[in-house]
């Protein structure tokens, strides 16, 4: 009788630490996601603003709309620098999200519908710039694939850490809680 | 790019998933990628040279209608050993949700995973109980894909997060350059209007467009409606009087080519749809070979259109609303051209060409995600996973 009991005891703990292993595994990849996608989104807005740096030394644009994108593109980089803390913390200063959003919004003002409509019909005589422009734009889509994916993978995690049995055992270790990356992202009008 | 598709349907009976995962195969190989679609058919079917099959799929009810999947041992195995061979380096799952070979897929696969939700009517009480089994194998998604605001509101609502939305795609130049097939031209006294689908669903509105034939008829005795998709004529014929029934013209099922024609050549293409839809592709296939497009104002649609922009809708399931705004666009030359004429630009975004750039974006961002990773992100997740690595004989990677 005794012995059915230290059996069934001991199956027990065998079931819950195997739960346990698997929980901390799991939880651990899903780390290591966010880390990646958080990674990517960094290189992803340094493509970006390095994209936005050509569009301005193609002198396609005036010299006005030149000033105002190179600042917002280098203050873009500059952050950049930081990434490294920003994936140990698993999240994005708010420096750094507002940083992003003025050279959304830079690239808005700029490239209005009226501007990309001039830009095209002199694209033929200035194919260099209208490939920039091209360059532009697909970096700022891939922006914006790039933080919807780290928010998923986010998601994922804060889901998985808020069950009680990876709270009480501590699973997630000393790991930083990820938080969701929120800036503007917005394509400019006229490439919408 | 090694790219394995999973569409959970047979490619031997039509339907929108099989379509968009075919243009997409296609596209993606003409463009030099190597794909290798999973999907079920029966063993005799001839199939593409990049489907594989995954085997015979049995109809079972499922969501509230009948489905044919696939599932069990067997095709576990199948599923297993495709993904084995083809060494992917990523794999795209579409519907990963039914049981069948996309959530086999999803279980057993350890590359990076791209999934693509096609329907907005999940059954949410399915989903909540087989949801804490299901959680794991969802974590190993890195790309969630809605083809339609509503199906990505649907993703939202049952597994949080935001899933990209890229439409479905048209080849739109087959539309556009479809050959003009004079017996299906209008004429000001005779103007051609297209309907398509199945007749008899009444969700399709054939229902709504017999209803407002007799006052269309009284102010334009001319028109002709013609009627493409299978079903049985007579029973739309006893649906409007003997003199109505005239004004119709059945075509029964057409193949593809004459579709393109059909619409490249009638005055207006006509989609009373009731409900139901959560796309409306048709809506795309019409606007890209120039004809004017009448639409209910159900939101897929009204999206489709640009807000009304791209086409005209009129009041859904509201015959008399239907007749009024048919008449006055087949009498108003220039209004339907330049409907017609905003309809092909609009078009243009949902191009393939411009629907798989935005999908191989999406496969790119993913790869550059997993690849940052420190441990593999859907590397080998349970025992059996690693046990069967193991046996055959690779070496585990990382955690």
């Amino acid at each position: 009788m005794t012995l059915d009991w230290l059996f069934a005891g001991i199956a027990l703990l065998v079931a819950l630490g195997w739960y346990l292993s698997y929980s901390a595994a799991r939880l651990d990849r899903l780390h290591a996601r966010v880390e990646g996608t958080l990674a990517a989104l960094d290189a992803q807005l340094v493509r970006r603003a390095e994209a936005t740096l050509e569009l301005v030394h193609s002198g396609a644009l005036d010299a006005a709309s030149s000033l105002m994108l190179a600042s917002a593109a280098s203050e873009s980089l500059a952050m950049s620098e930081f990434a490294e803390a920003d994936i140990e913390s698993q999240l994005f200063s708010q420096d750094r999200e507002s940083v992003e959003s003025d050279l959304t919004e830079a690239l808005t003002q700029v490239l209005g519908e009226e501007t990309l409509a001039h830009l095209d019909s002199q694209g033929a005589d200035d194919p260099d710039a209208m490939d920039v422009l091209a360059r532009v734009r697909a970096t700022c889509l891939r922006v914006q694939l790039a933080r919807r994916f780290h928010n998923g993978a986010v998601t994922d995690v804060r889901m998985v850490r808020r069950k009680w049995t990876v709270r009480m055992f501590r699973l997630a270790g000393h790991a930083a809680m990820p938080q969701t990356v929120e800036f503007r992202d917005a394509l400019p009008n006229g490439w919408a | 790019m090694r790219v394995g598709i999973v569409c959970p349907y047979s490619f031997d009976i039509p339907g929108g998933v099989q379509y968009h995962v075919r243009d997409l195969a296609e596209i993606l190989i003409a463009r030099g990628h190597q794909i290798s679609v999973l999907a079920p058919a029966d063993d005799d079917t001839p199939l593409p040279p990049y489907v594989v099959s995954a085997g015979r799929a049995i109809p079972v009810r499922y969501n509230g209608s009948v489905a044919r999947l696939n599932f069990g041992p067997i095709t576990n195995a199948r599923v297993n050993g495709w993904l084995d061979r083809g060494r992917f380096d990523l794999i795209h799952i579409h519907e990963p949700i039914t049981p069948s070979i996309g959530s086999l897929a999803l279980w057993a696969a350890e590359c990076p995973i791209v999934a693509t939700f096609h329907t907005s009517n999940l059954r949410s009480r399915a989903m909540q109980v087989s949801y804490p089994f299901f959680r794991p194998s969802l974590e190993k998604i890195l790309g969630r894909i809605a083809v339609s605001e509503d199906a990505r509101r649907t993703v939202t609502t049952h597994f949080g997060g935001e899933p990209v939305v890229i439409p479905n795609g048209v080849y739109v130049d087959r539309f556009a350059d479809a050959p003009v097939n004079p017996d299906w031209q209008g004429t000001p006294e005779r103007p051609t209007v297209a309907f398509l689908g199945r007749m008899a669903e009444p969700r399709k509105g054939m229902p709504v467009l017999a209803a407002a034939l007799p006052t269309i008829r009284r102010e334009l005795p001319g028109i002709r409606v013609l009627v493409a998709g299978p079903g049985d004529p007579d029973e739309v014929r006893s649906q409007v009087g003997p003199e109505d029934a005239g004004a119709l013209e059945f075509l029964g099922a057409v193949s593809d080519a004459d579709k393109a024609s059909l619409l490249r050549s009638v005055d207006v293409y006509i989609a009373p749809n009731t409900g139901g839809e959560s796309f409306g592709i048709i809506l795309i296939e019409a606007m890209a070979a120039s004809a004017a497009v009448l639409a209910s104002d159900i939101p897929a649609f009204v999206r489709v259109l640009d807000g009304g922009k791209a086409g005209v809708t009129f009041r859904n399931e509201d015959p008399a609303d239907l007749a009024a705004q048919l008449v006055a666009l087949l009498r108003d030359r220039v209004t339907r051209d330049e409907v017609a004429a905003r309809g092909r630009r609009r078009a243009d975004i949902f191009d393939w060409g411009v629907v798989a750039d935005q999908i191989t974006m999406v496969y790119e961002t993913v790869l550059e995600g997993a690849a940052m990773a420190r441990v593999p992100v859907t590397g080998p997740q349970r025992v059996i996973g690693r046990l069967r690595r193991a046996a055959r004989g690779e070496q585990g990677e990382g955690g």
